[in-house]
């Protein structure tokens, strides 16, 4: 039984990442038909993962609900939100002559699933993310202080950026939009080339102790 | 507490109701700055371009709500552009939430442009795996997708005549807001199919973007609503991205002048001298 | 103008302006708003998770196509669903255990070769053009793929790698590569920086420009009536929690 509960998933983790990592290196028609029936399956998989990320939203809204913590009616709210999205995300459209199984739209026809989602979801979440335009500037102005000469650099730099990025600045001082271009594609490239190098090794690394067992936290659930 | 403490302490109130009005005026009253293209779009218009008629191009709309306004439109500009050119369109993302505004900006403008679903462009929908759907395109494009978006049998698709993986597709353009974006196209799928990959952006991850852009990895960049208003001049059809400039340079400018500011109310106070003990 | 489009109009204004709100303060008109984003992209993610996984990828390949090589995956990922189950929780491991052990072993050969091998390639470039037969040291600041822009690349690659190589003391030559990084470093940071308050402000015009559409008699003037009355409730809300209670008046 500890063979089933420990070592068992080891041995698969290793056996799995051995075996992908060789498969970039065979060519051979069954490598490749390894490659494309399993990849497959992992997009099924993925699909089970996205059960558990709500499954758990719904277990910590039903708890205040239960417990009537204060603010408990919002989250009767969320549940609302939930079902009537559900709703009509499997209702029947009259106007289509269909079931709506999910569609926004019905050969052309917009259904209330559509209808939930365009005037609902994406003003919600697009106006959630503008008031971050809000909070930057308010950031900008108590925080952006040059205390050091690296801070006075930055402060340059991101001056020179917003300035060269827009039309008025490359109007009132041509030279900023020239100057954006060197530091993005010289400067700004360079550092980023240098993280996303120093990333990837980090990210073998970890691989690499994962497929060997070193690293184990990501098995998680259940007692040992 | 001194002016130049006072100012730094004030309401943020005040510079929300600033940025508000920066935002909104121009908006109202717009001005029509003219916009300089920069050579990272011209990458991806001028391989477009180039390319015959009747080529495969798939765009990728890896986005959700939240970064409609710099994607959305950078999205009409190259269906509009792959439109005109007669290309043959595989529309498709990798972001759930972003599956409606995907369908939304593909019907929109292929039906503007007489184009039909199944004969010039087909929207593929989402499917979950990022990379993983990627690997399976390139293995077999109909085993990824059996069916399209509408539930019609690809492999029936007149569009897709003569395609059988993602090798067989000549340009991929990858509009991304974040993870499972351009980077997952390039290491996931043109690394091995080795298919042309150009990219579009929000502000936030363009940056970070410009190493791949440098190597040749991508041949192309739009970065925000920015790029996406070069784009839109180079196809010659102005519209809302052009439209926020005026609004983008009334903003940046406001925030210069707060960080200025900042600088120098802080400078005043580290220069003055020292206040009494007591208040 | 149809009422469904009439309707989602004044529904999609009347929500931006409740996060809007926000911006003043904490309110019941925000907090309603943002549970009800919650539910609704909650609810979006089941339905299109259904529809796809479970009808397109699963059930119509099974049962209309005949493939039941399906029922492997399938049986993984209910086996990652035995995490609520106590007893059973330790079945989800084996789940895990091999979309992280295929996952690891797919990104590995794949990342040494494009974010490694690929980005030392374009690092290490001639230092010297060869134009016309002749090697010629081109110095051209906006073309990227100069000679000079090379050095400087170069330079700007190796000393930030130093920097962030913490392993070793920061030393003598160690030290001017580490020191040389952090002004790379800083004038990234600031690009960055002036990146990110573009990207921000294009969400921001974006919302108020749907909120102009929306103003528009077409719309009933949506965004200039829901406006005023946001702008009223606040008022009275905030009127009602600065007014001390009857007992203590």
């Amino acid at each position: 039984m500890i063979f089933l509960r420990r070592q068992l998933p080891l041995l698969i983790t290793f056996v799995t990442g051995v075996l992908f990592a060789a498969q970039y290196y065979v060519p051979h028609p069954r490598s490749e038909f390894m490659l494309t029936e399993v990849t497959k399956w992992l997009q099924i998989i993925g699909g089970f993962a996205l059960v558990l990320g709500v499954t758990s939203l719904f277990h910590i809204h039903a708890v205040k609900i239960r417990r009537k913590e204060p603010g408990w009616g919002y989250s009767l709210v969320l549940y609302a939100g939930i079902l009537g999205t559900i709703a009509a995300g499997f209702s029947y459209s009259f106007a289509a002559g269909q079931w709506v199984n999910g569609k926004e739209t019905i050969n052309g026809i917009m259904t209330a699933f559509g209808w939930v989602y365009l005037n609902m979801m994406v003003p919600l979440q697009g106006s959630m993310f503008a008031l971050l335009a809000f909070f930057i500037a308010s950031a900008a102005y108590r925080s952006f202080r040059a205390r050091s000469r690296e801070a006075a650099l930055l402060l340059i730099a991101a001056v020179i950026v917003m300035m060269g990025r827009v039309p008025l600045g490359e109007m009132l001082l041509p030279v900023s939009g020239d100057v954006t271009q060197w530091i993005l594609n010289v400067l700004n490239a360079a550092v980023r080339r240098a993280i996303l190098i120093g990333i990837s090794l980090g990210a073998i690394a970890l691989s690499l102790k994962i497929i060997f067992g070193i690293e184990r936290a990501y098995l998680g659930g259940g007692k040992e | 507490m001194s002016f130049a403490e006072r100012m730094l302490h004030i309401d943020r109130r005040l510079i929300f109701l600033l940025i508000g009005v920066c935002t909104l005026l121009p908006l109202l009253y717009p001005v029509g700055l003219a916009i300089k293209v920069s050579p990272e779009v011209h990458g991806v218009y001028d391989y477009i371009e180039a390319l015959p008629e009747g080529s495969i191009f798939l765009l990728s709309m890896d986005y959700d709500p939240a970064s409609k306004p710099e994607l959305y439109p950078q999205a009409v500009a190259l269906l509009r552009h792959a439109f005109r050119k007669n290309l043959r369109v595989i529309g498709m993302t990798l972001w759930l939430p972003g599956t409606g505004l995907a369908e939304q900006v593909m019907t929109k403008v292929a039906g503007e442009m007489g184009k039909v679903s199944g004969k010039d462009y087909v929207f593929l929908g989402w499917s979950p795996g990022s990379g993983s759907l990627i690997i399976n395109m390139g293995q077999d494009l109909y085993k990824a997708f059996p069916t399209d978006y509408y539930s019609q049998p690809t492999r029936e698709l007149a569009v897709l005549k003569g395609i059988q993986t993602l090798r067989d597709v000549n340009y991929v353009v990858s509009l991304a807001a974040g993870t499972s974006g351009i980077e997952t196209w390039y290491l996931y799928g043109k690394d091995k199919y080795k298919f042309e990959l150009g990219g579009g952006c929000t502000g936030v991850i363009a940056p970070g973007l410009y190493p791949l852009l440098r190597s040749g990895q991508i041949n192309g960049l739009i970065g925000g609503m920015r790029g996406a208003a070069e784009y839109e001049v180079l196809i010659g059809q102005k519209e809302r991205a052009v439209a926020g400039m005026d609004a983008q340079s009334a903003t940046h400018f406001a925030i210069i002048l707060l960080v200025i500011l900042c600088n120098v109310f802080y400078l005043l106070i580290r220069t003055s001298p020292k206040q009494g003990e007591a208040r | 103008m149809s009422f469904e489009m009439l309707l989602g109009a004044w529904v999609a204004t009347g929500l931006t302006l409740f996060i809007f709100t926000f911006l003043y303060q904490d309110n019941p008109l925000f907090k309603l708003a943002e549970h009800l984003y919650v539910g609704v992209s909650v609810g979006y993610t089941i339905v299109k998770t259904y529809d796809t996984v479970l009808i397109r990828l699963i059930y119509e390949p099974m049962v209309t196509q005949g493939d039941w090589s399906l029922l492997i995956p399938l049986g993984i990922g209910t086996l990652m669903l035995a995490r609520y189950i106590p007893k059973g929780a330790w079945l989800s491991r084996i789940a895990f255990a091999f979309i992280v052990g295929v996952g690891s072993g797919l990104a590995i050969p794949r990342i040494v070769s494009s974010f490694i091998l690929k980005q030392v390639e374009d690092t290490v470039r001639p230092l010297v053009s060869i134009v016309q037969g002749a090697p010629t040291f081109t110095y051209n600041l906006m073309d990227p793929t100069s000679n000079l822009n090379t050095i400087v690349l170069l330079i700007g690659v190796v000393s930030v790698l130093f920097y962030f190589f913490f392993s070793i003391e920061h030393t003598g030559p160690v030290r001017v590569a580490a020191r040389t990084g952090i002004l790379f470093l800083m004038v990234a940071f600031g690009a960055a920086f002036g990146y990110t308050v573009m990207a921000r402000m294009s969400l921001l015009i974006g919302r108020l420009s749907d909120l102009k559409e929306y103003a528009v008699p077409q719309y009933g003037r949506a965004s200039l009536w829901l406006g005023l009355a946001t702008v009223v409730t606040l008022f009275l809300w905030s009127r009602r929690r600065e007014e001390p209670p009857p007992d203590q008046q």
